[in-house]
């Protein structure tokens, strides 16, 4: 490996109004090297990444790449000297073509300046097949293929388009763990090809997979920086917590299902099939599954979201209707939080409006009362700590994790008898991903049957009492989570 | 740099935030009434240029006459832009509900049943492409464009093509009859769509229905999660488009003096250019009532204030009136969107 710097970054200091976001910071990246960012959220990472991929502009010290000082207005002009990046959030148009994503905004010309179509998927095939993907036909709509699949040809593009820094932002949060596989394998390609990699992540296991070196962040300082080699997953956690680690989670409380609240039999659907579920009262079950298996979709049928075919679902020895509806489900005791905190809060709207949505014909028959309204909200903000604890600011400019939280804070108003959460803590950083886990504890043990739906095994194995596996729509394992770990769970899938 | 901050006691996390934004706050109400400073200016402009004559309150009630059918509408294709939908089928439905309460007068129905019959076909037209957008999944924008030929078929076939010009004493009093006698010059018209518009202020504004239709326009899928009936809440709102629609057409027939055998097509982009000049999007979750009342007015002035300056080309007048909708559009759209929304 060759060891000149590629990239470097010198004394970086960057100043949100009174937020110091970065605070002398050293960075440097080596030709062919992988290196790990990793810090909790506003440790600084992102507002780093931005800087390199010239999204801010603005910022005190030096950049220099090959050794020259440089400044970039913009991500165009990064990219224009090799500098791309990768959103965590994939920026592909899933009904184009994989060619089409490919050369995004810069498809080959034919002579009379029209779209060059044999010469793109020609070249596209040629570069998949470089990399070792010749079995994606370049020719079918993106949307046709995996997540996974889509991740690789995000990454293609930016390559496609000359990068040799990437900067991978949580590329694998949207991953199954096969997928994460392949995308590991492309990285190594892709390191072998001597291409630079700055890959941001919160999964500790994976950045001591992928990394060559790992840069620590901790309020906008650098801690350090060590090779991968020199360090372990939990020296990373008390590196980036700056102790050790600490459990704070309440116990569990032994209880006897005396009373199921949510009992689901023989649920059938398109991608699930005989589903058998029970929560109790006061319990936490975890519902574990790749991305695909089915999991989220027994979610959203539990919630009047997904048609299923067959099969009975009774609340609180109540049963529901055939084709019942969200809204049917809510006022018998339903709360569902989805996995995509983006498509269920309104980004724009206050925090107070995004609680008390689902309740406001509980909170009054026609005319809600603004006043009582923020007193609402204000009370279940409070619970699970939304910061800032403004009940007027628009949820968008909260950070993820305490928008996760208003998406919680939401179902405390009027609490449910059960309360469906998927990936509760997807994207968030270690305390943050406590905080959440603790919430859903508490409302467990005010006796609220919770359902955790995920793909991150670390989520179930930190908070439920049961666990059960579902792998191609069925439920494949269902045990108690006791001498439980990530092993025997990715074991199952 | 931070001098400033140390010198002065430390403020409260929640006095800060108040200090630093106060004038934001404020900039950011004066941009959201864009529409209502553009009213003011167009009407001092034309003030001014028509040397007095477009401001005296002959011609300011000839406004508010004027933009009273338009009002009506207005208050209707607010509801439905809101929740991101729209309407086509108001100047047809219009047009037959006029028809209808006409013709069955003329049968020798008595008062109000002729009425109550047409607003009840109006309701039925809205329900119809409503559930009909919302069942088969049909743009909003397709199926009231074919309920709009429907009802403008039906006028046609109903009508045989012949306008109407005998009309019930009640559909008169509607459309051109005045509060407290022949004198007064508050018009039943006026008062009514002015009571329609606060009506349906007050709908969006401080009821549960209200927030659910902003809610359904700034994101279906949210709102679907919260339990809100978004399918419900797009037909009831194509629902009151489609009545307030006939309950403009009973009224303006009754101002024209007749029911007319075809639709006034102008009616349907009027209405729209007066609530997006109001500031709603077009795309949904944005906008406010009295700000559409406000596009009414300026749509209205355009059209009247050009009328009042006697120097103008005839032949000018369109191409005029075309260029100062332009440059409003582009100021109420553009203030009164980067404004933050509506912070109740």
């Amino acid at each position: 490996m060759n060891t000149m710097p590629v990239l470097e970054l010198k004394n970086i200091s960057k100043r949100f109004r009174t937020l110091q976001a970065l605070d002398r910071v050293d960075f440097d990246l080596r030709e062919g090297e992988t290196h790990a960012l990793v810090g909790e959220n506003g440790a600084g990472k992102s507002t780093l990444m931005r800087i390199l991929a010239g999204i801010y502009s603005e910022y005190e010290g030096d950049y220099l790449l090959d050794g020259q000082p440089v400044h970039f207005n913009s991500p165009a002009e990064a990219l224009h000297r090799g500098i791309g990046m990768i959103h965590q959030e994939l920026s592909v148009m899933p009904e184009l073509s994989v060619a089409e994503n490919l050369f995004l905004g810069q498809q080959p010309l034919t002579p009379f300046r029209m779209l060059d179509w044999r010469k793109m998927n020609r070249v596209a095939e040629e570069e998949l097949a470089k990399l070792g993907f010749e079995h994606i036909d370049v020719r079918r709509p993106l949307e046709k293929y995996s997540l996974g699949t889509q991740q690789v040809v995000e990454v293609l593009r930016v390559i496609i388009s000359g990068a040799r820094v990437l900067i991978m932002d949580e590329p694998t949060t949207a991953l199954s763990p096969a997928e994460i596989e392949r995308l590991i394998e492309l990285i190594d390609v892709l390191r072998k090809g001597n291409r630079s990699i700055v890959y941001i992540s919160h999964f500790l296991n994976e950045v001591m997979r992928v990394a060559d070196r790992i840069t620590v962040l901790r309020d906008g300082k650098k801690v350090t920086t060590i090779a991968r080699t020199e360090t372990s997953v939990d020296a990373l956690i008390s590196l980036i917590l700056g102790h050790e680690i600490k459990t704070e989670m309440p116990p569990a409380l032994i209880k006897q299902h005396e009373r199921v609240m949510l009992d689901a039999k023989d649920l059938t659907a398109d991608v699930f099939t005989k589903i058998n579920l029970q929560v109790g009262a006061g319990e936490i079950v975890g519902l574990y599954g790749a991305i695909g298996a089915g999991h989220f979709e027994v979610a959203r049928a539990l919630y009047g979201l997904y048609r299923f075919d067959q099969g009975s679902i009774s609340v609180d020895g109540k049963p529901f209707p055939r084709n019942f509806s969200a809204h049917y489900a809510i006022e018998h005791g339903v709360a569902y939080a989805i996995e995509s905190r983006r498509k269920s809060l309104f980004m724009d709207e206050a925090n107070y409006k995004n609680i008390t949505l689902p309740h406001l014909a509980r909170i009054a028959r026609i005319v809600p009362r603004q006043a009582q309204e923020i007193k609402v909200a204000e009370s279940a903000m409070k619970v699970v700590g939304v910061y800032p604890p403004d009940p007027v600011n628009p949820v968008g400019k909260l950070s993820g994790g305490n928008q996760q939280k208003v998406a919680l804070a939401r179902w405390l108003t009027f609490p449910p008898k059960v309360l469906i959460v998927s990936e509760p803590t997807r994207g968030m950083d270690v305390g943050a991903k406590s905080d959440v886990l603790s919430i859903l504890r508490t409302l467990a043990n005010q006796g609220i049957a919770v359902l955790v739906v995920s793909s991150e095994p670390e989520t179930v194995l930190a908070v439920a009492d049961r666990i059960a596996i579902m792998s191609r729509g069925n439920i494949v394992a269902h045990m108690e989570n006791k001498n439980l770990n990530k092993d025997i769970l990715m074991r199952l899938l | 740099m931070s001098v400033k901050t140390d010198s002065t006691p430390v403020p409260t996390a929640e006095s800060r935030q108040r200090q630093q934004t106060n004038l934001e706050i404020w900039s950011e109400r004066l941009a959201a009434l864009a529409p209502l400073w553009t009213l003011v200016v167009l009407g001092l402009l034309f003030g001014v240029a028509s040397q007095g004559s477009f401001l005296r309150s002959v011609n300011l009630n000839n406004i508010m006459v004027q933009s009273s059918t338009l009002a009506i509408l207005a208050t209707g294709m607010t509801f439905v832009l809101l929740t991101g939908e729209i309407d086509l089928s108001i100047a047809a439905v219009m047009g037959l509900t006029g028809m209808i309460s006409a013709k069955l007068f003329n049968s020798g129905m008595a008062e109000p049943l002729p009425t109550i019959i047409a607003l009840g076909c109006a309701i039925l037209m809205g329900l119809i492409s409503g559930i009909a957008s919302m069942r088969f999944r049909i743009p909003t924008f397709m199926t009231t464009l074919a309920m709009s030929m429907i009802a403008d078929g039906l006028n046609q076939w109903i009508s045989g093509g012949k306008t109407v010009f005998t009309l019930s004493e009640f559909m008169q009093y509607l459309g051109s009859g005045r509060i407290g006698g022949d004198e007064s010059i508050l018009r039943v018209l006026t008062v009514m769509s002015i009571a329609i518009l606060l009506l349906g202020f007050v709908i969006l504004r401080y009821t549960r229905f209200g927030r659910y239709v902003y809610m359904t326009g700034a994101s279906k899928s949210a709102a679907r999660l919260a339990g809100v009936n978004t399918s419900a809440i797009i037909v009831a709102c194509l629902v009151i488009s489609s009545f307030l629609a006939g309950l403009a057409g009973i009224a303006n027939a009754g101002r024209l003096g007749s029911a007319l055998p075809l639709a006034i097509p102008s009616y349907l982009i009027e209405t729209i250019a007066a609530v997006v000049l109001g500031g709603t999007a077009l795309t949904g979750g944005r906008g406010s009532m009295l700000l559409t009342g406000v596009g009414v007015l300026t749509y209205q002035t355009l059209r009247n204030g050009l009328d009042n300056i006697a120097s103008i080309d005839n032949f000018m007048k369109v191409f005029i009136t075309g260029l100062v909708l332009f440059v409003a559009l582009i100021i109420n759209v553009v203030f009164s969107g980067k404004a933050e929304r509506d912070r109740t």
